[in-house]
């Protein structure tokens, strides 16, 4: 499979009053033509970091951003991030508008523009909502309003920073399955972040497990579950524990709420 | 008491009530005849100052007169706020620098310039732009800034992440993003100005023979012509009460409430 995202030797470092704080160290991954990853790790790991850096948010120190063949400098629409926070959306515009403004931005003709929001707006089953202001939603509802203005633009890839972080745990569980459907629809490439251990294995094809204090690639597991996957089953049941036992379970403890057993949840 | 009880739950109603309440008192006191025409004129002849000076047109004259001033210094004002405050987002010198200005400046009434406007600009529509301009800019000013630097970072980043840069980013997700502060900023603007506009006006007299409300009223009264200084106080009233709750108000429902960008009111 092709290379979408290459990461080689990549170190981020933050420079506070209190000294500097290394946040990555020596990162190094790929990510292929319409995979989908998730990076699982504790608060404070730097796993918003790295996807940040990818985005073009973050300067790196030192080392190597590769989209294709291409070196990432700065923020661009060929990789959209869906960010955890509900005021993604522009407050001061419609859901519809909120798809067709970014398409234009992006050079869209009219008719292009209307056609595509329709498109995607239906996709995520916010057909009826593309006249409403982000503050007449529910929280689900934007997040999804935010996933589809993401996915008009046709990203090179999706980068999901806790997306579902913020809700409840019912409209995560409909969302993480809407996901998934639209992954497979759309044939994205998507790199999704979590502190939630059921949340990485329901969705990734593969499951990088980062470390803090400097932040580190712990491992990068397959998830060879079949799709849709099911928490109860013995195999989800096996890697639920494995990745657990990865994760830096002092820290975790104190900070990775939500993560209970599966069926728990 | 069917129309008491209704009086006292409309809210319409009850405003109307409480000015009719007013002129009643007003009334009554010139209907003691313990005071002059001159101080205390009845209601009926200021009401027919009022008609004769719209119908000579001169009411409407004066009216115009200083909202053509008012509508020059906020457009002058607007533009030199927007330019200071988009040279304050550049560099955090200039911000500093814009920010010392503003601190010294904001506090300082626009009547109390008078004086210094008189010696440098003489008397004439200059000084009035003047005072008005330093009324506008300074509110102005702080609450842009305010609402620029309270701009969401995640809808920044969106801005950025969808392609935009440098002034189309501020055009385009800055200023709709503190369009709430920078409303706040014109309401404070607009009747600091019109206060000082009124003032100033009293004690330049005309220029060039115009002179608008606040000089009609310095007129009228020096004629003693009592009622038509009411008249005048009247219409100054009346355009703030229309542009402070009719206009803005209408501003403000068109764009942050639908937006949802704002705590409705509670009536």
């Amino acid at each position: 499979m092709a290379e979408k995202v290459h990461i080689e030797n990549l170190f981020v470092k933050f420079e506070g009053e209190q000294g500097n704080v290394q946040a990555l160290e020596d990162i190094s991954f790929s990510v292929n033509d319409g995979e989908f990853l998730t990076i699982l790790g504790p608060s404070g790991c730097g796993k918003s970091t790295l996807i940040r850096s990818i985005a073009g948010f973050q300067k790196p120190e030192k080392g190597h951003i590769l989209l294709g063949q291409k070196q990432v400098h700065e923020p661009g629409p060929d990789r959209i991030m869906v960010f955890q926070e509900f005021d993604q959306l522009f407050p001061w515009k419609t859901v519809r508008s909120n798809i067709t403004y970014a398409l234009k931005v992006n050079g869209a003709g009219k008719e292009e523009r209307e056609k595509i929001a329709e498109h995607y707006l239906e996709m995520v089953n916010l057909k009826d909502f593309g006249r409403a202001f982000p503050h007449q939603l529910s929280g689900g509802m934007k997040q999804r309003a935010a996933i589809a203005r993401s996915l008009a633009l046709n990203p090179q890839i999706l980068l999901m920073d806790e997306p579902f972080g913020s809700l409840d745990a019912q409209t995560r569980a409909v969302l993480q399955s809407e996901l998934v459907r639209l992954w497979q629809e759309v044939g994205s490439t998507i790199i999704f972040i979590t502190h939630n251990i059921q949340e990485a294995i329901l969705l990734g094809d593969r499951v990088l497990v980062m470390s803090s204090a400097p932040g580190r690639i712990k491992d990068i597991l397959d998830v060879n579950i079949a799709r849709p996957r099911m928490p109860e089953t013995p195999e989800f049941m096996a890697l639920w524990h494995t990745l657990y036992g990865l994760l830096d379970t002092k820290r975790f403890g104190e900070n990775g709420k939500g993560n209970v057993l599966p069926g728990r949840d | 008491m069917h129309i008491l009880k209704k009086v006292t739950e409309n809210k319409i109603l009850r405003q109307v009530f409480f000015i009719a309440l007013l002129l009643g008192v007003w009334q009554y006191f010139v209907s003691t005849g313990k005071y002059s025409q001159l101080i205390l004129p009845d209601l009926g002849s200021i009401w027919k100052a009022l008609v004769d000076s719209i119908a000579s047109g001169e009411m409407g004259e004066r009216t115009g007169y200083s909202l053509y001033l008012i509508g020059k210094a906020l457009a002058i004002g607007t533009v030199l706020a927007l330019f200071l405050t988009a040279l304050a987002m550049l560099s955090s010198f200039i911000a500093d620098f814009v920010k010392t200005i503003t601190t010294i400046f904001n506090p300082l009434p626009g009547v109390a310039l008078l004086p210094i406007a008189l010696l440098w600009f003489g008397i004439g529509e200059m000084s009035i732009i003047l005072i008005l301009v330093h009324s506008i800019i300074w509110p102005l000013i702080l609450n842009t800034y305010t609402g620029f630097s309270s701009v969401s970072r995640t809808q920044l980043e969106v801005g950025r992440n969808l392609g935009l840069r440098g002034l189309k980013l501020v055009s385009s997700v800055m200023v709709p993003s503190a369009f709430p502060y920078i409303l706040t900023g014109f309401k404070i603007a607009w009747s600091n100005s019109w206060r000082s506009l009124v003032a100033a006006e009293m004690i330049f007299g005309a220029s060039g023979g115009q002179g608008g409300l606040g000089w009609m009223i310095y007129q009228k009264r020096f004629f003693l012509q009592t009622p038509y200084v009411f008249a005048a106080l009247f219409v100054i009233i009346l355009i703030g009460i229309l542009v402070e709750n009719v206009i803005f108000a209408q501003i403000e429902k068109w764009t942050i409430q639908r937006w949802g960008m704002v705590v409705q009111k509670e009536n």
